[in-house]
């Protein structure tokens, strides 16, 4: 089977400078359908990759290598064709849940925005779309909730709404950036169990970039570990739990108490 | 860090052009009395030499009165420059003293000068001074200056009242106060040359508004008088012929332009110096 | 909302009434009354002067005429223009509306005008469009409205006669033309005073806007949207814009006692009867109770225009969202 997303030596720089680089050269695949985690300390080049694969990264930084999205380099398309694929064929949801929406804007609508970007002509059927995936994320009482502001709701709301926008188009591929980080435990349990519902039900693939290792432990088939802009190992998540083979996942690894991961 | 501000300023180029641009403006108008090839108030000759165009003679053409027009801009540039300094310092200490007052002492006085810069800064400033102007009669240019400066000292006072009070409430000067340090030395010797950055800011703004303000005036009648050249006033002089003799506006309205326009470059770049030291630090 | 109407309503008392006795004991120092002999120069005879001085109150002590002229105020009683043989409730009755007129149109189309200008640099930021607009932006607030109202009148008006150098209307019997050439006529004269004032507005908003768009366009939700796959020019306008908005128009408001400064010079330079000439004109003809009046009310429509600015900030641009 054809890989969804083949990464072949992909480098993130720097423009102006700095002799080390963002990602120095990192290559992996997702399958169709697939959950992988992508695990590191803080600096090690997560977030970027995670930015480099969607083509957002902030100015400032460049990609360059290949990432072959459903068989087309993503770098190298038009500014048209990378905005046609984000949101309908892959999609991100980011770390802030706050400063990630537009705080002028009713959630309900910030929703509906992704379905009216890639053509939907009708505005109503898409916020009437925006309210039903807002319920089925989990929202209680959609229809209200729509209506609010990003400030009257809660960190955990907020994070539903991300991932309502971002699931709307039923993409194929979802890339999460700790999307549990700023929430508390309780939520953070019921948006994983949301995305693991999703995958199930319309076949998406999952790149999860978490720093929490427990997170990573217990929604992810692959693991893959990261240092200083470069995957150190890359294996199936039981594997890199119980027999790390890089000692820099070793030290990752015990390092974290396991309590709640499934190994 | 405010020399540290001051240093990264220097770096920077558009800073540098606005400041050779002023400092070649008030290098001409130091330099006028020697390097203007004529008498800025003499009229040599009323029936031939009037409104002549440009010429290798008149650089910039003679106007109604046979008087060479380069001659009386760098004059000019004497008087607008000095009226616009004068007051710009003037207004620059008048509101770093207030500022201060108002931050060091509290209490009333600080309420007293808050609420009158609030009441004042909503009047026009060019109503006060044209209604002063016109109630004593035409001023001397000293007395511009006083007029000027004494109506410009309002968003400085605010400015430097706000980062005083902000930083007298900052552990480092809790600590030398416990240490028996007065409130106005510790503001003396730390605070303000702390905050000078800010109050150039000011300041520079401050000359951006009090040139214009002076030409204004000076072109109604009600500023710098005539024969004494200022900006101004060779426009008011030229006002009548300017469809035909154009050099008597487009220079004097260069002068103006880029005077302020380097006043104004100065401003940002220096508020931008000022927001990249913080970030840095 | 309802305090900070309340604040600015009390401001803005305090402003009057302070620019008032200000104003009023300027007066008392100024030379000469209004029925000095010299002034008018016909034959009226002393005693008639006497009376109208009397009249008038011109022969009380300064505690009791302001006493006198603020009850009258409160009455809106103006008094009488001397230099203009009418009340000077009919001068200012005629005078403010023109220049509302001129202000309230050059305030709104420089403002939509700055916006545009400063979107436009938002999307081309960094480029030479950028660039290019930026300097011309420069040169809009570095040359004085007056300076730039000078070049519009020589070059526009009396050089090409594309527009009228001055007043109100064209001369001849225009009243009798029929109501769309008055109006056309009307605003023919409105171009050029109004065009030069928007001009002014419209580089100090463009100035600002820009700063604003490019200060927003670095934050989180401007990265999700584009996730979203919107172009350019929907984020510009749908997500950055409306956040950027509000704090250009509370500038607006700061700058707003410069802009009516800024106004009176116009007036005079195009001869648009307005406030600012009213007030020009009753300065070189001593006449106090205009003076007064004409001041006044200036002020009070610059602090009018302040606290519309404000509110209209507020209700745009809530400051409890802005923070949170």
């Amino acid at each position: 089977m054809t890989p969804l997303l083949s990464v072949t030596d992909l480098r993130i720089d720097i423009t102006h400078g700095a002799a080390r680089a963002v990602l120095a050269g990192v290559s992996f695949d997702v399958a169709p359908g697939d959950t992988v985690g992508i695990v590191g300390a803080s600096g090690g080049g997560k977030t970027s990759l995670a930015l480099a694969l969607i083509g957002l990264l902030p100015p400032g930084l460049r990609a360059s290598g290949r990432v072959a999205f459903e068989g087309r380099d993503v770098l190298s398309l038009d500014d048209r064709a990378r905005r046609d694929l984000r949101g309908r064929r892959l999609s991100m949801v980011f770390q802030e849940p706050f400063t990630a929406l537009n705080p002028r804007q009713r959630v309900g609508a910030q929703v509906a925005e992704m379905a009216t970007a890639h053509g939907q002509r009708d505005a109503r059927r898409a916020l009437r779309d925006a309210v039903t995936m807002l319920g089925r994320v989990g929202l209680a009482e959609p229809d209200e909730r729509a209506r609010r502001l990003p400030h009257q709701l809660s960190g955990g709301e907020r994070q539903r709404v991300l991932l309502a926008m971002a699931l709307l188009l039923e993409p194929a591929l979802l890339i999460a950036d700790e999307p549990t980080s700023a929430l508390d435990v309780t939520v953070q349990g019921q948006v994983l169990e949301l995305l693991r519902e999703q995958q199930r039900e319309i076949g998406m693939a999952l790149l999860l970039v978490s720093h929490d290792l427990g997170v990573v432990a217990g929604t992810c088939r692959r693991t893959l570990v990261m240092h200083e802009g470069r995957i150190v190992e890359d294996a199936p998540t039981r594997q890199v739990f119980t027999a790390p083979r890089h000692p820099l996942t070793t030290a990752l690894v015990g390092a974290v108490s396991r309590i709640g991961a499934r190994a | 860090m405010a020399a540290r501000t001051w240093r990264r300023l220097l770096d920077d180029r558009p800073a540098r052009a606005a400041a050779a641009v002023l400092a070649c403006a008030s290098l001409a108008a130091l330099l006028a009395p020697w390097i203007s090839g004529y008498d800025p108030t003499l009229q040599p000759d009323p029936v031939t030499l009037r409104l002549v165009p440009p010429s290798w003679q008149h650089l910039m053409g003679t106007d109604p009165y046979s008087r060479d027009v380069l001659s009386r801009l760098l004059h000019g540039a004497r008087v607008s420059l000095g009226v616009a300094a004068g007051s710009m310092l003037l207004a620059a200490t008048l509101g770093t003293a207030l500022g201060a007052l108002a931050a060091v002492v509290g209490g009333w006085v600080d309420s007293f000068v808050s609420g009158l810069v609030d009441v004042l800064i909503a009047v026009p400033r060019l109503l006060i001074v044209v209604a002063l102007v016109a109630t004593f009669g035409a001023l001397s240019p000293w007395w511009l200056v006083v007029l000027l400066g004494g109506t410009g000292w309002l968003t400085t006072a605010r400015i430097v009242r706000a980062e005083l009070r902000d930083n007298l409430q900052r552990e480092y000067v809790l600590a030398a106060r416990a240490l028996g340090a007065t409130k106005w030395r510790i503001t003396w010797q730390h605070l303000l040359p702390a905050v000078a950055p800010q109050v150039a800011v000011a300041a520079a703004l401050a000359l951006a508004a009090v040139v214009p303000l002076e030409a204004a005036l000076s072109f109604v009648g009600l500023g710098v008088q005539p024969p004494l050249p200022s900006w101004g006033n060779i426009l008011l002089d030229g006002a009548d012929y300017l469809t035909s003799a154009w050099w008597l506006v487009v220079f004097p309205v260069t002068a103006i332009t880029c005077t302020v326009g380097a006043a104004l470059v100065l401003a940002d770049r220096l508020r931008a110096a000022i927001a990249g030291e913080e970030q840095a630090s | 909302m309802t305090r900070l109407i309340l604040t600015r309503l009390l401001q803005a008392a305090a402003v009057c009434a302070v620019v008032a006795t200000s104003v009023f004991v300027l007066l008392q120092y100024a030379p000469g009354d209004p029925f000095a002999a010299s002034l008018d120069g016909t034959d009226v005879p002393p005693s008639v002067r006497a009376e109208w001085r009397a009249r008038y109150g011109f022969d009380l002590p300064p505690t009791e005429r302001f006493t006198r002229w603020a009850g009258a105020l409160a009455h809106g009683q103006l008094g009488y223009a001397p230099s203009q043989h009418r009340a000077v409730s009919a001068v200012l009755a005629d005078a403010i509306p023109r220049t509302l007129l001129l202000v309230g149109v050059a305030l709104a189309l420089g403002f939509a005008l700055g916006v545009l200008i400063g979107l436009l640099q938002a999307r081309h930021r960094g480029r030479w469009p950028d660039r290019a607009i930026g300097a011309l932006t420069l040169g809009g607030v570095a040359m004085p409205e007056f300076l730039l109202g000078l070049l519009a009148m020589t070059w526009l008006g009396a050089r090409w006669r594309l527009f009228p150098v001055a007043g109100l209307v064209s001369e001849g019997d225009v009243a009798a033309w029929p109501m769309w050439e008055r109006l056309f006529d009307h605003l023919w004269h409105l171009a050029l005073p109004a065009g030069v004032l928007a001009i002014s507005v419209a580089a100090r908003v463009a100035r600002h806007q820009r700063a604003a768009l490019l200060g927003v366009l670095s934050e989180d939700f401007i990265r999700t949207a584009r996730s979203k796959g919107l172009g350019e020019w929907a984020v510009l306008w749908r997500h950055a814009l409306p956040n950027a908005i509000g704090p250009v128009l509370a500038l607006l408001g700061l700058a707003l006692p410069s802009l009516v400064g800024g106004a009176v010079l116009i007036e005079k330079i195009f001869g648009w009867p307005g406030m600012g000439l009213t007030l020009f004109d009753a300065l070189l003809a001593r006449d106090y109770p205009l003076i007064l009046a004409a001041t006044l009310l200036a002020t009070l429509m610059a602090v009018v225009a302040r606290t519309l600015t404000d509110i209209v900030a507020e209700l745009v641009a809530p400051r409890r969202v802005r923070t949170s």
